[in-house]
């Protein structure tokens, strides 16, 4: 191996980097349609709205997208990857559109485009059942605290870990189901995610795991993520168009309670997020 | 830990073996290019030959998947998961094995190549008779290692969205909060799988010309 053909190496490696041709169908929505199915990724790491339930990939999007593929008269086509590969493999066109879903926040409104809300996102802690040392949210102050990698729920736990006298020692995990078997196995005392996600699975492990209530922070929603561009936009419209009736004639009420247990409100968009 | 979840992890190990064993003989034909190409000894070949290993020794096998598996729409292939897996084990393997292969052939004693020229061969009957059987007897255990290796390897083919043996283990031991039997049960089931593929390594080798029994 000599410099001179490393160097031409990298230097191609570079180029192959630099090129982002933007080679796909100009209208996403007509290729979808085309090709008859809807590619979604996620991780199926986030119950309850994408987990593995004894092998099997089910929750809220899974029901949500196959009503949503009903109104465009497409089938579904799951490709499910670790959280922190979703983005750049949505960027790189591998699927057309994120379930996730993800906290809508102005970082991410910057680059990505959001489907109205489907779920409040304002988070809490989920603790250890009878841990009596954390009575309320502030208590997490000098505490072992799990949370997603590369999560909105990070961000927001970092800034109220600003908050209080002794910061929370914070420990990010690849997915939260890692977080959750750490907590029961007492590795750490908290996991702090969403309120939604959290109760269902102290629901899911009742004697094991107990919310901590209230919720802290700034009140936010979670979203399906897509691309911004022009390609993109006539897809988008239509999964909107499609999740606003299914709001609207109850079926999305129906299914939050089916794995939430309870139906709350949402806007129809958010366009000033809290963080 | 029941026996429906032990099945899930078989049923998923049988993704681990398919990917692994398409990547190892994919992998192997390029390594024999490759070799080949070493083998000229014109820099014409040999440069991006040796380029070749280099990149794919050099380069994390992880970073090598996400690389393919991301870039490669970039410029206009956007091939599914499972393609992306096996585009990424088999390149990474054949720059071992072709290093394996090279230096199999050179490890051919001299001795036996200067007297196969006295009695008269022609370098092609050399290169057939003597070079390539001895080079592939020296590398055959290299091979069978190799194949165990990317066995292992075959773990990291979940970030690029395969539900393969060790993925499935961390989806279970998520939703069942039963970590230890079941990466118990996982760790079992590829030790069985390498086992098995050793065995049979060892059997191979034992039928090849020329092994001391």
């Amino acid at each position: 191996m000599t410099k001179n053909s490393l160097l031409k190496g990298l230097v191609g490696a570079a180029l192959l980097f630099g090129a982002t041709i933007s080679a796909h169908a100009a209208d996403t929505l007509a290729a979808v349609k085309a090709a008859g199915t809807l590619k979604v990724g996620t991780e199926t790491a986030f119950a309850p709205f994408d987990f593995i339930d004894a092998g099997k990939h089910v929750g809220l999007n899974v029901d949500l997208f196959d009503e949503i593929g009903k109104e465009l008269g497409v089938k579904i086509e799951w490709v499910t990857l670790p959280w922190d590969g979703v983005f750049p493999a949505l960027e790189a066109g591998k699927f057309d559109v994120v379930a996730g879903p993800a906290t809508i926040t102005k970082k991410r409104m910057e680059r990505y485009r959001f489907t109205p809300p489907l779920a409040e996102a304002t988070i809490a802690i989920l603790k250890k059942a009878g841990d009596k040392t954390i009575s309320k949210p502030e208590d997490i102050a000098g505490k072992k605290i799990g949370v997603g990698k590369a999560t909105a729920q990070l961000d927001q736990l970092k800034e109220f870990s600003e908050t209080l006298p002794t910061k929370v020692d914070i420990r990010e995990y690849p997915a939260f189901t890692e977080s959750y078997a750490d907590l029961a196995a007492g590795r750490i005392a908290g996991v702090a995610n969403s309120l939604p996600n959290i109760a269902f699975v102290a629901k899911q492990r009742e004697g094991t795991f107990e919310v901590v209530l209230p919720p802290f922070g700034k009140k936010s929603y979670f979203g399906f993520i897509g691309l911004k561009d022009a390609d993109h936009a006539p897809l988008m419209d239509a999964i909107d168009a499609a999740m606003l009736k299914i709001k609207a004639d109850g079926r999305m009420a129906t299914l939050q309670k089916k794995w939430f247990g309870a139906s709350f409100d949402t806007p129809d968009a958010v366009k000033d997020p809290a963080f | 830990m029941s026996i429906e979840l032990f099945g899930l992890l078989v049923q998923a190990s049988i993704y681990t073996v398919t990917i692994s064993f398409v990547s190892i003989f994919i992998g192997f034909a390029i390594a024999i290019l490759i070799s080949g190409m070493l083998l000229t000894g014109r820099s014409l070949f040999v440069r991006p030959a040796q380029f070749f290993i280099s990149f794919f020794r050099g380069v994390p096998l992880l970073v090598q998947l996400l690389l393919i598996y991301n870039l490669l729409p970039a410029v206009g292939l956007n091939v599914p998961s499972i393609v992306a897996a096996i585009i990424g084990l088999s390149l990474c393997t054949a720059a071992y094995q072709a290093e394996n292969l090279r230096g199999g052939f050179a490890s051919v004693p001299l001795g036996l190549v200067e007297s196969a020229e006295m009695v008269g061969l022609t370098p092609r009957q050399i290169f057939r008779r003597i070079k390539v059987p001895i080079a592939l007897r020296l590398t055959f255990p290299a091979l069978v290692n190799e194949a165990i290796l990317i066995l292992k390897a075959s773990s990291l083919v979940s970030v690029v969205g395969i539900v393969e043996l060790t993925r499935m283990a961390q989806d279970l031991a998520g939703s069942t909060f039963l970590p230890l039997q079941i990466f118990a049960s996982a760790g079992l089931i590829y030790l069985v799988i390498n086992w098995v593929v050793a065995l049979a390594g060892g059997l191979i080798e034992s039928r090849l010309p020329g092994v001391a029994r």
